[in-house]
């Protein structure tokens, strides 16, 4: 009787024996899969969705180089054939360059030509100082479910003050020239096709026109899904919260509306060079600009064609190993 | 009697599992030539498995161990091509084919025929691998060539100047016995 107990013992430890040595990947089931919370990579492809930030940074010693470029009006009264379809025009223009201190935390420099409309922004020639810090990282274990990143920008305005005691460029002091933006960028990647972003947003402007406003709130919203293996569609949109007041007041004065920007655009990638391929709604680059005074709309043809393209250069000399 | 012959299975049957050696460091490394730039990288946390009864051989690496000179390479080799959130080991698991002692000390050069699974996709291969035994330590060298499209990794027409087609792939292993407590602790599976 004592056996038995014995017998069972031993069909347990040979059918054990027999199982590890017909299937040696049982033996790494465990340390193997205990392996830490890896962050999720890629939830966007490229620092910028298309007029908002997304939550990437650079890699550790990575410098981007980036163009980002919008047309005049495609349709409505600038555009059509005279200008070719906006092409003859711009918008705007940047050029800048991005550089990774470390994984986290990103610094960017560079100039736009600034986007004016006239009535409610007049500052042009925008020298821009920005950085990025990623606080929290989506987990692939989903242990912490999305990404958090910082951003904000530093902006001086270069031009020549304006005359103009209405415009916001009627620079009194240096500290007029100045606006800044602070953002927080909440991202998800879903899966591998399909990644979202919030993007609550603080835009501070120091000298603003007549009836603007010098603080101003707004929140974005952008997306990224994939359509083949290297091609995405990409779309953003910003609320502004101006007041009622504000609007009513360059209604009144000068018919002029202000409307959110939309963007959407597909964005290509090729090892190294990100090229997207946009359109949209805002004519400036800067969220300084377009966040408070987008004045053109879909609906009337103020929309236009814009592109980037980066390039990314690795500097650190890093061993494989 | 019965209980005296159920004793000496036990031990039989421990002593079959105690044949198995292990590495939980094994060094995965892979080379392309390219005519634009060359492309390696390597990974040190690869696990392998070597029984020495059956001549069983095993092998597992997580794809995002991998680690390059570029970050961005490194981010494009597990978004874009080992897709390493859907598929984030490979394994080989194989059998090599000659008769031989490994508990003699030697070196054997031998072919090894097995399954290997990257990307998803399974292949039969048939590598030579060289196996050292000295001094009751026994370490494994290989060296082959992987077919990329061979396991349904895409190089877009794009890039096609970047990325050999076929990447010499090698593996490099030091094989320890299984200590009592690890042979215990596979036989059950803990779950953290």
């Amino acid at each position: 009787m004592r056996t038995f107990p014995l017998l069972i013992l031993f069909v347990f430890v040979c059918s054990l024996s027999l199982m590890a040595q017909n299937d040696l990947s049982k033996m790494f089931d465990e340390p193997v899969q205990a392996k830490e919370h890896i962050p999720v990579t890629a939830t966007f492809k490229s620092p910028q969705i298309i007029n908002g930030q997304s939550n990437e940074t650079m890699h550790k010693h990575d410098l981007l180089f980036v163009v980002m470029h919008r047309f005049g009006d495609i349709a409505g009264s600038y555009g059509g054939m005279q200008t070719f379809y906006g092409l003859d025009n711009s918008s705007d223009i940047l050029i800048g360059f991005d550089y990774g201190i470390s994984d986290r935390w990103s610094f960017g420099i560079g100039r736009t030509k600034g986007a004016p409309n006239g009535t409610n922004t007049s500052q042009k020639q925008l020298f821009y100082l920005k950085t990025k810090y990623r606080l929290l990282r989506q987990s692939i274990d989903n242990s912490i479910p999305f990404s958090v990143t910082l951003f904000g920008n530093s902006v001086t305005s270069g031009m020549d003050r304006l005359n103009l005691i209405t415009s916001d460029a009627d620079f009194q002091k240096f500290s007029d020239r100045m606006s800044s933006v602070t953002q927080v960028i909440i991202a998800r990647k879903f899966n591998d096709n399909f990644s979202l972003a919030l993007l609550p947003t603080y835009v501070r402007r120091n000298y603003v026109s007549y009836m603007d406003m010098n603080n101003l709130y707004g929140l974005g919203i952008g997306g990224r899904l994939k359509v083949t293996h290297r091609m995405t569609v990409v779309a953003d949109y910003f609320l502004s919260f101006r007041s009622q007041e504000s609007k009513d007041y360059f209604l009144q004065q000068s018919g002029f509306r202000f409307y959110n920007p939309l963007g959407i655009g597909l964005e290509m990638e090729t090892g190294g060079h990100v090229f997207n391929f946009i359109f949209t709604n805002s004519t400036a680059i800067l969220e300084n600009q377009f966040i408070p005074s987008t004045s053109s709309t879909w609906t009337k043809g103020g929309f236009r064609w814009g592109f980037s393209i980066s390039r990314t250069f690795t500097l650190s000399k890093k061993s494989g190993s | 009697m019965k209980t005296l012959i159920t004793i000496i299975m036990l031990i039989v049957s421990c002593a079959v599992q105690a044949q198995i050696v292990t590495s939980r460091n094994a060094k995965l490394s892979f080379f392309s030539e390219a005519p634009i730039e060359n492309i390696s990288a390597e990974s040190n946390t690869g696990v392998s498995a070597l029984d020495l009864s059956t001549k069983s051989v095993y092998f597992k690496v997580s794809m995002r161990s991998f680690l390059f000179k570029k970050s961005l390479m490194q981010e494009h080799f597990n978004e874009n091509y080992m897709e390493s959130d859907k598929y984030p080991y490979a394994e080989f698991n194989g059998k090599i084919n000659e008769p031989i002692d490994l508990t003699k000390e030697g070196i054997y050069p031998v072919t090894v025929q097995g399954d290997l699974n990257i990307h998803g996709v399974t292949k039969n291969y048939n590598v030579k691998a060289e196996l050292k035994v000295r001094g009751g330590e026994i370490t494994a060298n290989s060296t082959f060539p992987v077919k990329l499209a061979d396991h349904g990794i895409k190089i877009p027409r794009l890039v096609i100047k970047n990325i050999a087609e076929i990447v010499q792939v090698t593996v490099a292993a030091q094989y320890k016995a299984e200590s009592k407590e690890a042979a215990q602790s596979y036989s059950s599976p803990k779950k953290k």
